[in-house]
């Protein structure tokens, strides 16, 4: 049996991370189960992706723990991150690369031999419809086609975990909805999956567990229809949030 | 080292979608004659060294020449601004590579760095192996120097990479590494010969202890084992600083580091008046064009470090040749040093000036394109922008003379600025013409990373002979004729040449700017692959 069996797939405990005299995440406490549909949604300059980046390993925390699958880290960062699948920002894709050599690459990476990461690499390009051209650079994509490229590359090695930044920025509806299926397959078969997201539209139907994070600290958590409540749409519920339900103002000459 | 394997690859198909074939083609015809030099030297080398009638000269200059291979490996490369490929950490840190394989692989690409002293001591150490008076041992003293040099090249860069990254202190920094690059120079100079200091370090009655003196006492055949375990030692010890070193860049995070900086909104007046320098001069949009440059460009760590190479390194690096002035080569430097620095400055500036002058700001490309402006005063605002800053470096670079009491005079200015002024317009011509089609995107908060890519270093090698063929045509004239008037009669003519190439190749570059305005944004925007130049 995995150490990590039966443990939440994510587990922070009073994380803080401080930039000189701001924290940008502040305290943070949030448990996702596994096989869970999360949501982690803020405003911009909220903290999703500091919180995002420290769950990749990419930036240490201040103070804190986070246990990812049972595992501590960083002290075992090298297990966790064999289990996991990234989709981070776009600057982390090899822009001089094919979609399929990225996606073997990655394969590579996380330990699959040769032949059979190019082989799953050309069976994600079709899946992903990004297989009519294999010999187009990532740096010749466009932002949805980077986005899906990220994703299939994120699959290659069937992780249990996937950590997503802003997977469906920029992707349109055709994309997004080819994206969205895979995803909950993937949730179906067990896997658990933690995103961020402004589009608040795709979080509604797609998670059923949301977070908002504002000013580094979590301001509500819970079922998606707990966190709905009384309001119409979850964008109401997240507006309400966050506190904002009358911010808009306009200039005088506009 | 299945993840080397993988990371190699990448970069291998990186490289051939990168290069075009036609660059491919051009690249390795210049990396051939480039590296082909260093393989006739180290032939060379190879000759002498087997020899078993030169032993004396041998036995004199080892140590010394292992030092300069020491510092050409470490030493250089800062020099020029650059560290040669290195891993692209912040794409890799996020997968499951464990951090040795990471370090193996940062180790073997620091070769990057020294190819040409690999092949120096390949000849030296052949050449040791051939010869009955030398050691039989030479292979492995010169396999353990080369293993010194990649572990100690990696802890450097790590290290100065991360204090460069720092706001405040990056500037302290490299003051302190000119200082260290220029310690042995000053201490030969001073001396106008080799001064007791020196002799500690590269005679063959040098301390045994540093490194190059133990290697080239194995290869002599001299205290074999103590010399083995004193460069042993070296190699273990500078593994574990470069060891220490590279974890630390691992964790590093650089947005805590200058994380004190973020709140500072707080600008100084002069500095805003500065800013504000071009709006009074140029009307809007060019006004506003180049103060957007000024901005941008002073708070530009990459810049900022390039400015500051500009009269500094270059006033150290020609400094000794003023004060050893025997010779027809000496006496020319002391004649034309301010000519000299002001032209090396111009040429380390032109990397962030000219060859590449859309890649700094890279998104602004695009909003150049958009923008109700008409793309040639874009083009002018950049070139104005880099007139200023060049003309402020070679206004340093004199004020650095004057203070270290160097011989200056009116007609020493007089011939500096107008060879410095045809060099300019030249590359000025070159340089619009390079930006549009050789266009590509550069960090401009990495202070250490070369911005040069393998194609347009390959293209530099043949456009500077022609840059500068005009300022030696007008020095061969002055030798011609014998008159200084000469000199300045055929610079002139270069001037109004250049001028006229100037407005041909600006309004050249324009037009190319106009038809391939998508592949140049596409350029631009793209990074690179896991290993970087």
């Amino acid at each position: 049996m995995h150490q990590g069996d039966g443990a939440p797939a994510i587990e922070i405990r009073d994380l803080r991370k401080v930039y000189g005299d701001k924290a940008a995440v502040d305290g943070l406490t949030l448990t996702v189960p596994q096989g869970c549909f999360f949501g982690f949604l803020g405003p911009n300059g909220a903290g999703k992706t500091t919180t995002i980046k420290m769950l990749m390993g990419l930036a240490p925390p201040s103070s804190g723990s986070i246990h990812i699958l049972g595992l501590p880290m960083p002290e075992r960062s090298l297990e966790i991150k064999q289990q996991i699948g990234l989709v981070p920002d776009e600057s982390m894709l090899f822009d001089h690369l094919t979609g399929g050599e990225f996606i073997e690459f990655v394969g590579r990476i996380y330990g699959l031999d040769r032949a059979l990461a190019r082989s799953r690499a050309y069976e994600l390009l079709d899946l992903f419809e990004l297989g009519s051209m294999p010999k187009k650079l990532i740096a010749e994509y466009s932002k949805g086609m980077r986005k899906r490229v990220a994703m299939a590359a994120a699959l290659i090695h069937r992780p249990k975990l996937f950590l997503m930044d802003e997977p469906f920025e920029g992707v349109d509806a055709v994309g997004a909805r080819l994206m969205k299926d895979i995803l909950l397959d993937q949730v179906r078969h067990g896997a658990t999956i933690f995103l961020t997201s402004h589009v608040l539209e795709v979080v509604e139907r797609l998670c059923e567990r949301v977070g908002i994070i504002h000013e580094g600290k979590l301001v509500a958590e819970g079922l998606m229809a707990d966190m709905r409540g009384t309001a119409e749409t979850l964008e109401d519920a997240f507006v309400r949030a966050l506190g904002m339900e009358n911010a808009a103002e306009t200039l005088d000459w506009l | 080292m299945t993840h080397a394997g993988a990371i190699i690859w990448a970069q291998w198909r990186t490289f051939c979608h990168f290069n075009p074939r036609r660059g491919v083609t051009w690249t390795a015809l210049v990396s051939l004659i480039w590296y082909g030099i260093w393989a006739a030297a180290a032939y060379s080398f190879l000759r002498v060294f087997s020899n078993p009638n030169e032993l004396s000269i041998i036995r004199i200059a080892l140590p010394g020449g292992l030092l300069l291979i020491f510092l050409y490996w470490q030493v250089v490369p800062l020099m020029l601004a650059t560290t040669g490929s290195s891993l692209d950490l912040r794409k890799l840190r996020a997968y499951p590579i464990p951090d040795a394989q990471l370090f193996s692989i940062e180790v073997l690409l620091r070769i990057t760095g020294g190819i040409e002293m690999v092949l120096i001591l390949t000849g030296i150490t052949i050449g040791a192996m051939l010869n009955p008076g030398l050691s039989r041992w030479s292979v492995l003293a010169a396999f353990i120097y080369v293993a010194f040099n990649l572990v100690i090249a990696v802890g450097l860069r790590d290290m100065l990479g991360r204090l460069l990254a720092r706001k405040r202190i990056r500037e302290l920094v490299f003051f302190l590494v000119i200082l260290a690059v220029a310690l042995p120079q000053l201490l030969l100079a001073r001396q106008g010969m080799i001064s007791p200091q020196l002799r500690l370090l590269v005679t063959r009655d040098a301390w045994s202890g540093w490194p190059w003196t133990a290697t080239s006492n194995i290869m002599l055949g001299i205290q074999f084992w103590p010399s083995l375990m004193v460069l042993s030692a070296w190699t273990v010890g500078t593994l574990a600083f470069s060891r220490w070193q590279f974890s630390r860049t691992l964790a590093f995070d650089s947005d805590a580091a200058n994380a004190h900086d973020t709140g500072d909104n707080r600008r100084s007046w002069w500095s805003e008046w500065f800013f504000y320098l071009p709006s009074a001069v140029f009307k809007d949009p060019l006004g506003a064009l180049i103060e957007k440059e000024f901005r941008f460009l002073a708070r530009s760590p990459r810049f900022r470090l390039v400015f500051l190479m500009g009269f500094t390194f270059g006033l150290v690096i020609w400094l000794p040749m003023v004060f050893v002035p025997r010779g027809p080569l000496g006496g020319f430097f002391v004649r034309n040093y301010l000519t000299v620095v002001c032209v090396y400055s111009l040429m380390l500036m032109s990397e962030v000036c000219f060859w590449n002058a859309f890649g700094f700001d890279r998104s602004a490309a695009q909003f150049y394109f958009l923008a109700p402006v008409p793309f040639k005063r874009v083009m002018a605002g950049k070139n104005l922008t880099a007139l200023f800053f060049m003309l402020l470096e070679i206004a340093m670079v004199t004020a650095v003379c004057a203070v270290l009491r160097m011989p200056l005079g009116l007609h020493r200015f007089a011939e500096a600025y107008s060879v410095a002024a045809v060099v300019m317009i030249f590359l000025f011509s070159a340089g619009n013409l390079l930006s549009i089609r050789q266009a590509r995107g550069v960090d401009p908060g990495n202070s250490i990373r070369t911005g040069t890519a393998g194609r347009l270093q390959a293209l530099l090698f043949a456009i500077y002979p022609i840059t500068f063929a005009p300022v030696l045509i007008a020095y061969l004239a002055r030798y011609a004729f014998g008159s200084q008037a000469a000199l300045y009669v055929v610079l002139g003519l270069d001037a109004i040449a250049g001028l006229i190439v100037y407005r041909i190749a600006l309004d050249s570059a324009v037009r190319t700017a106009d038809l391939t305005r998508e592949s140049m944004i596409a350029a631009l925007s793209t990074g690179v692959g896991p290993i970087s130049n």
